[in-house]
């Protein structure tokens, strides 16, 4: 848009509008407020509601707002005699065929059309012929649908087209014939779709979950922030008499703009599932039973010194989940380290530990999430970003749309809904060598000579056509920007990627950036929830057994928090075994499940996010705190206050705090300002990775099973991806194993395995087998990536 | 003058015999109490007492759960949960009003659509136990079934103004 300035006026308002601008956003600006329903800031412009109408000096009709650009000069009049009735004949001519079901209708309240028939309305209706009437598409389990009440604004087919970037919504027919639905039955649960709900400025769409439970006018309001990914999306809480109903949006244009992702908003219907833990438990003769706060913090913490005095304290395992935030990562890491132990996680879902030492002080972005969109270049390795972060995805696509060259290195071909510069799909023990590929097609595009730590991994490495796309987009420009995804992260190669894409960083003189797991994986960091460091990235003396080891090396007893080992561990089976193995587990639990329920020994019920004060640190290092906004149901309390009571029990320095926010001033005091710190190659040996026998297991983290809390939201296990218990082949290796789409095949490692439903998926390379982590289905098969044999059965 | 007037005024009980005379076209006039609970006085259609909810002549009960009276309640005594029904329409699971709380102002059932809470004409309530004046859903429902005849005539006498 230019920066010419135009001067017009507005009901006889002088004001300066850049020329271009829609006079809709000009009135806006300045607070003048024009009716509407199919304009959106974020969308592009319809123009087919006519609600907008206004009358422009010397134009012989009404104009509509949203469509008129501004010009020199220009008198606008929004509420002129003239423009009031083209605006109320508009509105009469909307209400012709919306019913009078307001009472039942769950936009009642804060419906756009019920607002502005207030105003715009007559009292009585002329229209005295039948009403038409639509029927309802089946959207699936997040969408409610009462399509006679749709007024065909479009914004609903706009988002998932321009934002979302699928073709999923349409209109069918013209005039009183047009339908919104899908072209084919089908569902729309993309990772986006819930938006549409509060686009929708009628009661057509809906939240289905929340349906029919609450009126706006009834429910308060609270500030939260979505612990689920790296992006910390701002949402609002819906309560009513202390139950949290539904989440919304909260605007924050430089994280979430004006959307959430559907896995924040519809996780709070896990908060009352029936596996939540409401009361202390101990384990007696027949199995966990219920007793009081003071016995079971007792017998913990009596648990815990006898547990050190009889092995060490080395032979205690502490995992905590990234999902957590600050306040009880660094009440965790204080009790754990005041007993004397260092074996103190919260990456689960990793294995390589080689570069622990030359990562930067907490895994960031490298940059923020609004200067992804002014980018020039870009390269993601090792990511299905819209299933990992899809507001980071969404980010992309904007920059991606915008002209960014986004180059791809993933082990699978996934969807991602926007131009790239290529798209680099190889077999996962081969990541590596693509990621290599890049490297060395970076170098001859830019003259630049590869560093010499990873001259061993691009040795013999010739650089295909798409490897050289990619690194001719990343070279492109000024700004450029190289990140890493989680399935990066959680390969058994992540020291190569990581250098390598360290590498491409270098040469390319672009920033450097790490998409992990969970809401608070950074601020775990810095509270030090490390084996190897503590609070503010300070090095400890002796580094304990990061997650993986704790696993492999057993452990006699176990303090989790939050976590579920066997669903997030990076070997699920191992996790387990050493859960069973170990003489005690205490957990800090949300949820029960079936292994906590033989294994463990004490349960603490905590609460979860939305339940107590909390802060957490996002990938761009922004610190973000809500407050609990919901009462733990039952017995259950806020975790920092029972790591905080368990610190007072075991008579440990640093417990007296008597609010969160006292403990955040002094996690805050102990980390200090350490910065994101510098990401190098010191002292990383690199190895060229060995392809296992058999078929490569990619372990994909589901979107619906990152935590406790969202594989407990029922809704979202009724969705596509939340039902992604499949193996998925390559059409090559299912024709080879004889295998038809829908066939029961089991997965096997060694002894063990797991029957899951075969999908034939052509965005496989060959020798690969998608199968997911995090599910009940897929816990027994151990490492998440590696080398596994499917047969039929 | 005026002296012996007041004091032939006070030996004839005069203002007495003015009070009697008083009573006695008291005791001569039509009477205006009644012997209550034998007798009645009459209540106009628009009577505001003790609220109920009625049903449609199918069985099924009116109320919505669009609860507008809840949020038009100047008292704040209705409290209504509501979720879907497993026929897919919209029911309470809880409607309490506490008649403790209410005020008999017919707010409630002026923001009805549907006509589901009503004043009824029925006055004549007590309770014994702390917290049975908590009217529960059945309750109101209970009342309103055996109100109905007389509730409908009033609603059909209204609907003229209407």
């Amino acid at each position: 848009m230019s920066d010419e300035t135009v001067n017009i006026e507005i009901n006889g308002e002088p004001l300066k509008a850049r020329k271009g601008q829609m006079v809709i956003e000009v009135a806006d600006d300045a607070g003048i407020r024009i009716p509407r329903f199919c304009y959106h800031k974020k969308l592009s412009v319809a123009a087919n509601c006519r609600m907008c109408l206004v009358e422009l000096e010397k134009a012989p009709k009404p104009m509509p707002a949203c469509a008129t650009p501004v010009g020199e000069g220009m008198k606008v009049y929004t509420q002129s005699p003239k423009a009031l009735s083209a605006q109320k004949n508009t509105m009469e001519f909307l209400l012709i065929n919306h019913p009078l079901d307001c009472p039942i209708c769950d936009q009642g309240g804060e419906c756009e059309l019920q607002d502005l028939a207030l105003g715009f309305g007559r009292g009585v209706s002329r229209y005295t012929e039948g009403k038409r009437v639509v029927s309802d598409p089946d959207l699936g389990p997040l969408i409610s649908t009462d399509m006679t009440r749709c007024i065909h604004c479009t914004r609903c087919v706009r988002f998932t087209e321009e934002v979302a970037g699928y073709k999923e919504l349409g209109a069918t027919g013209r005039g009183e014939q047009m339908r919104i639905g899908t072209y084919i039955e089908q569902t729309v649960d993309h990772e986006l779709s819930g938006n549409v709900i509060d686009l929708c400025p009628v009661g057509a769409l809906n939240n289905k979950p929340f349906r029919f439970r609450g009126r706006a006018w009834e429910m308060t309001q609270h500030a939260q922030v979505s612990p689920h990914d790296p992006v910390g999306s701002n949402l609002w809480a819906h309560v009513l008499r202390g139950e949290f109903l539904r989440a919304v949006p909260r605007d924050n244009e430089s994280i979430n703009e004006t959307w959430i992702a559907d896995r924040d908003r519809y996780s709070n219907e896990g908060i009352y599932s029936e596996e939540r833990v409401t009361t202390p438990l101990l384990r007696g003769k027949d199995g966990l039973q219920p007793v009081s706060w003071s016995e079971a913090l007792e017998v913990a913490a009596k648990t815990l010194s006898d547990v050190i005095r009889e092995h060490g304290a080395d032979q205690l395992g502490a995992l905590a989940a990234p999902g957590a935030s600050v306040e009880e990562h660094f009440l965790f890491q204080a009790l754990v380290r005041g007993l004397g132990s260092n074996n103190l996680d919260h990456r689960l879902g990793q294995v390589d530990f080689r570069s622990d030492g030359a990562e930067g002080h907490y895994p960031w972005f490298g940059i923020t999430l609004e200067e992804i969109e002014s980018l020039d270049g870009a390269m993601v390795i090792g990511s299905s970003l819209r299933k990992e972060a899809p507001m980071l995805a969404h980010r992309v696509r904007k920059a991606a749309l915008n002209g960014t060259r986004v180059g791809l290195v993933n082990p699978a071909h996934y969807s991602y809904q926007f131009p790239t510069s290529g798209h680099l799909v190889r077999h996962g023990a081969e990541l590596v060598t693509a990621a290599a590929e890049v490297v060395v097609a970076l170098s001859e595009q830019l003259k630049a000579s590869v560093p010499e730590e990873v001259q061993g991994l691009v040795k013999n490495v010739e650089p295909g056509a798409e490897a050289r796309a990619i690194a001719e987009g990343l070279a492109a420009g000024e700004s450029r920007w190289v990140m890493l995804g989680q399935l990066a992260r959680s390969h058994p190669n992540w020291s190569e990627l990581r250098a390598l894409g360290l590498a491409a960083a270098g040469m390319a003189n672009a920033r450097f950036g790490v998409l992990s797991d969970g809401g608070n994986s950074a601020g775990a960091a810095l509270a030090g929830v490390l084996p190897h460091r503590g609070p503010g990235a300070q090095a400890v003396k002796d580094a304990g057994l990061n997650a993986h080891e704790m696993f492999v090396s057993p452990r006699q007893a176990y303090l989790l928090l939050d976590c579920e080992p066997a669903r997030d561990a990076w070997d699920s089976a191992a996790a387990r075994d050493a859960m069973a193995g170990a003489d005690k587990v205490i957990a800090l639990a949300s949820f029960m499940n079936e292994d906590l329920r033989q294994q463990a020994d004490i349960v603490l019920p905590v609460g979860v996010y939305a339940e107590s004060f909390g802060t957490r640190v996002n990938g761009e290092g922004r610190w973000q705190s809500s407050q609990g906004t919901v009462q733990p149901p039952g017995e259950a309390r806020p975790a920092w206050k029972i790591l905080r009571a368990l610190g007072n029990v075991l008579e440990l320095d640093g417990f007296e705090q008597m609010d969160p926010e006292e403990v955040l001033r002094d996690a805050r005091a102990a980390i200090g300002e350490p910065g994101p710190g510098e990401e190098n190659l010191d002292g990383v040996e690199l190895a060229q990775p060995a392809r296992p026998k058999g078929l490569w297991r990619l372990g994909e983290m589901p979107i619906y099973a990152v935590d406790a809390l969202v594989r407990r939201s029922e809704p979202l296990q009724q969705t596509r991806d939340g039902r992604a218990a499949e193996a998925r082949l390559a059409p090559a290796d299912a024709e080879q194993l004889n295998v038809n789409d829908g066939d029961a095949v089991r997965v096997s490692l060694g002894n063990r395995g797991c029957r899951l439903l075969a999908r034939i998926d052509t965005a496989l390379p060959k020798g690969s087998v998608a199968v997911p982590v995090g599910l009940a289905e897929t816990e027994g098969l151990g490492p998440r990536h590696g080398g596994v044999t499917v047969e039929r059965i | 003058m005026r002296f012996l007037r007041s004091y032939a005024k006070s030996l004839l009980l005069w203002e007495l015999l003015l009070g009697m005379r008083l009573t006695l076209r008291h005791f001569f006039s039509p009477k205006v109490t009644i012997r209550y609970p034998e007798e009645k006085t009459p209540k106009s259609p628009r009577y505001r007492g003790m609220l109920v909810l009625r049903r449609y002549p199918s069985g099924e009960e009116r109320c919505i759960a669009c609860k507008l009276c809840e949020a038009v309640c100047p008292a704040l005594a209705i409290t209504i949960d509501s979720e879907m029904r497993e026929d897919g329409t919209r029911r309470t699971t809880r409607y309490d009003i506490d008649a403790f709380k209410c005020i008999y102002c017919g707010f409630c059932e002026e923001a009805c659509p549907v006509d589901a809470i009503v004043a009824s004409r029925f006055t004549e309530f007590h309770f014994e136990e702390r917290g049975q004046q908590i009217m529960t859903k059945d309750v109101m429902l209970a009342m309103g079934d055996k109100l109905e005849p007389q509730i409908a005539a009033d609603r059909a006498i209204e609907n003229q103004y209407r």
